[in-house]
């Protein structure tokens, strides 16, 4: 177990180091990918813990954002003193509210009805919050300026990392805490079987009010510190798009799995930020992953990684090397020619690329995508592709097949 | 009067197009226990095959076979990706139908681009169906109104009165029982996908020009739909067409009233009319019309779980 601390010890000292030695914008992805951490561990609770998937987890997050906002603009003007560092508890406890609320409505109904309630409310949320200016501040949305506080100026993304750091070790301990109690083995009595716990005498309604409302709660925090961060925040918080990503995030991470789902947001927010320029249909990707993952691993990476560990323990890892070493051929290729025909479709049906064919008068002029220029009448943009087909054709079955007969319990 | 029939006129079109989508949904959802998160990325396709193949083709060829090439890809999705999921659990289905729907957006954004395309009423079809009160009706909007009644009809006659209908009905109730009695209930299941799909795409086609197509109308209106589902019952296509014209016809009359907190309770004489502005009390009744859906199906759970027309699961 000696080799367990030190994971743990390096891990920490990288989250407190690296920041001191990159840039400003890294620094700025990595508050984003904390944030985003605790907000998919939130997530996780209700929709992987609990087994209740929502579709509107974004609300909170938004919450908790403006009313953090509202809080720091009356500091701001004097009406009242919040320190900075103790804003998320602001959208803890409004997350925690509401939480309380929506959770009451939408727990009345279990399965794919409560997760259409979920998507019910925060569009609700969506459509009114450009409306109701005077709490959202119309399209615009709101802004405001950190205070100094605790001798810590948060002028700069640094002092922000580390208090976004405090507060992401904070929930994710406390998240950890609640799963050791008994209520969290009650959260995953809830998705085993509702049924026996009813039997049990458990109250199931308040039961999973009290998830949701945790769960909200600590997306409540997500979004004040996203509101520190960003100083500013608009209607846009409420849409779809954090809902969708957030679900994403848990599941190609593993929804099982205590550090699934802050993982897998942490690094697929990063890895959006170091592709930023290399791609724009990064999201495409993203998806394809995550469909492809829930059609193969339907446990997301984690299930992938803690299989291969029983395998280990099973004694049984050594004689997958070879076969993982094949499979690698097709794996590569076929992402490469995924990448490829993404790249290009994208490339070629771009506007840019319209209005350069415009310019040459409707001849079919070489595009740039993947870092050079293609030409569309060269042999050579044609072939590689069929090649990364053929080889991935001719190598994959045999790959899996191998694979499939060393994993099968009969072995 | 004049915008009470403007309103309804306008509700009933909108609802018909609201049942077209839902109509496949609601059947696939009643056999399957899958809401397809996807259905509406269907009618999103259906729009923008229509703008596209209706710069080559004549409208009347378009809209025949943009929701067949839908109907394909529907049935594919069931027979390859949804089958192959299904031992999972239903909780997996539903997320990777919602992983389908958010690949769909990415891929649309990635052909036509993040904005509204033009896609218009051809110019062939422009033309005046009726007057009412001054205000005149192009015949395409009654069109859409035509096929839909049309759809309904054929739906449920088929439903009630064929053999696959009949199996289909017994698949929704008891699918374990119908396959044990010697029916083919996955080849009824793709069917049934194929046609949802199907239906879905005509409802794009024709509905991508009244309503806007753009990346986003596949959101916009899925959860318009899901509140269709929900309101109309598991399963039932009466309950569907009573929901679709009660949202349409409700929606419709939310966005023309342009009545204000305050100006009720200034006609009551209770406090001044509109004093200042951005207040609760000077929220105009039409920026709630988007939410009146959402509010219809809270109702509606509250006091109907199973929906209008639904049976007690």
């Amino acid at each position: 177990m000696k080799a367990r601390y030190l994971i743990w010890l390096l891990a920490a000292a990288a989250l407190m180091l690296v920041p001191l030695v990159s840039t400003t914008s890294f620094q700025h992805a990595l508050v984003q990918a904390i944030i985003f951490a605790i907000f998919a561990a939130s997530f996780n609770l209700a929709s992987g813990a609990g087994g209740m998937l929502s579709f509107g987890h974004s609300a909170f997050l938004a919450l908790g954002a403006f009313a953090t906002l509202h809080v720091m603009r009356g500091t701001e003007s004097g009406a009242n003193s919040v320190p900075t560092v103790l804003l998320p508890i602001v959208g803890g406890v409004i997350g925690l509210v509401v939480g309380l609320v929506v959770g009451y409505f939408a727990t009345l109904r279990s399965g794919v009805y409560f997760s259409m309630l979920t998507l019910a409310f925060a569009e609700l949320f969506h459509q009114l919050a450009p409306n109701l200016s005077f709490l959202f501040g119309g399209e615009t949305g709101l802004s405001s300026i950190r205070m100094p506080s605790l001798g810590l100026s948060f002028a700069t993304d640094l002092h922000v990392y580390y208090l976004v750091l405090a507060w992401g070790a904070i929930c994710l301990s406390l998240l950890w805490f609640y799963m050791q109690t008994p209520f969290g083995r009650l959260t995953l009595a809830v998705r085993e079987n509702e049924q026996r716990l009813r039997f049990l005498g458990f109250n199931i309604h308040t039961t999973k009010i009290i998830i949701f409302a945790t769960s909200s709660s600590i997306a409540g925090v997500a979004g004040g510190l996203l509101a520190i961060s960003n100083e500013s925040a608009n209607y846009e918080l409420f849409s779809m798009t954090y809902s969708a990503n957030v679900l994403l995030y848990t599941f190609i991470g593993g929804a099982g799995f205590f550090l699934g789902a802050p993982l897998g947001a942490a690094i697929l927010v990063l890895t959006a930020f170091a592709v930023t320029n290399m791609t724009h249909i990064w999201l495409l990707y993203q998806g394809l992953l995550f469909v492809l993952l829930m059609m193969f691993a339907p446990r997301g990476f984690g299930g992938i990684i803690a299989r291969n560990i029983e395998l280990y323990r099973e004694g049984r890892l050594r004689s997958l090397v070879v076969p993982y070493l094949l499979a690698l051929v097709p794996g590569v290729g076929m992402l490469a020619l995924v990448i490829f025909v993404c790249e290009a479709l994208s490339a070629f049906l771009s506007r840019e690329y319209a209005a350069k064919r415009v310019v040459s008068g409707g001849s079919f002029v070489p595009a740039e995508f993947l870092g050079t220029h293609w030409d569309p009448s060269s042999w050579v943009t044609w072939t590689l592709p069929a090649a990364l087909a053929l080889v991935c054709w001719l190598t994959l079955p045999p790959a899996i097949r191998r694979i499939r007969t060393l994993l099968s319990p009969h072995v | 009067m004049e915008f009470f029939v403007a309103s309804v006129v306008n509700g009933l079109l909108y609802g018909m197009l609201l049942f077209m989508v839902s109509a496949g949904l609601t059947l696939i959802f009643g056999m399957m226990g899958v809401l397809n998160f996807a259905h509406a990325s269907f009618y999103m396709i259906g729009a923008y095959l229509g703008y596209s193949l209706s710069r080559f083709m004549p409208f009347w060829l378009t809209l025949i076979i943009a929701p067949l090439i839908v109907a394909v890809i529907g049935m594919f999705v069931e027979r390859y990706i949804l089958r192959a999921v299904h031992r999972y659990g239903h909780m997996h289905e539903v997320l990777v139908t919602f992983g389908l729907g958010y690949i769909i957006h990415e891929l649309i954004k990635m052909v036509y681009g993040n904005y509204a395309v033009s896609y218009q009423t051809p110019e062939s079809w422009k033309f005046t169906a009726f007057t009412l009160f001054d205000t005149t009706y192009p015949f395409y909007r009654v069109m859409i109104a035509i096929v839909g009644t049309l759809m309904f009809s054929l739906l449920a006659v088929l439903l009630r009165y064929t053999r696959v209908g009949i199996v289909i009905r017994a698949a929704i109730r008891l699918p374990k029982m119908v396959e044990a009695l010697g029916h083919n209930v996955p080849m009824v299941f793709l069917l049934v996908f194929g046609v949802g799909a199907w239906l879905a795409g005509m409802a794009g086609a024709l509905g991508g020009i009244v309503l806007v197509t753009n990346p986003n109308m596949a959101l916009d209106l899925g959860i318009i739909v899901f509140v269709v589902v929900i309101v109309g019952g598991l399963g039932s296509l009466e309950g569907a067409l009573l929901a679709s014209l009660l949202i349409g016809l409700l929606s419709t009359f939310t966005v023309g009233i342009q009545v204000s907190m305050a100006d009720l309770l200034g006609y009551l004489g209770w406090i001044n009319a509109s004093s200042g502005s951005g207040g609760l009390m000077n929220v105009k009744l039409s920026t709630f019309a988007a939410a009146v859906p959402m509010l219809i199906m809270l109702v509606v759970l509250l006091i109907r779980p199973a929906g209008l027309m639904g049976e007690k699961q």
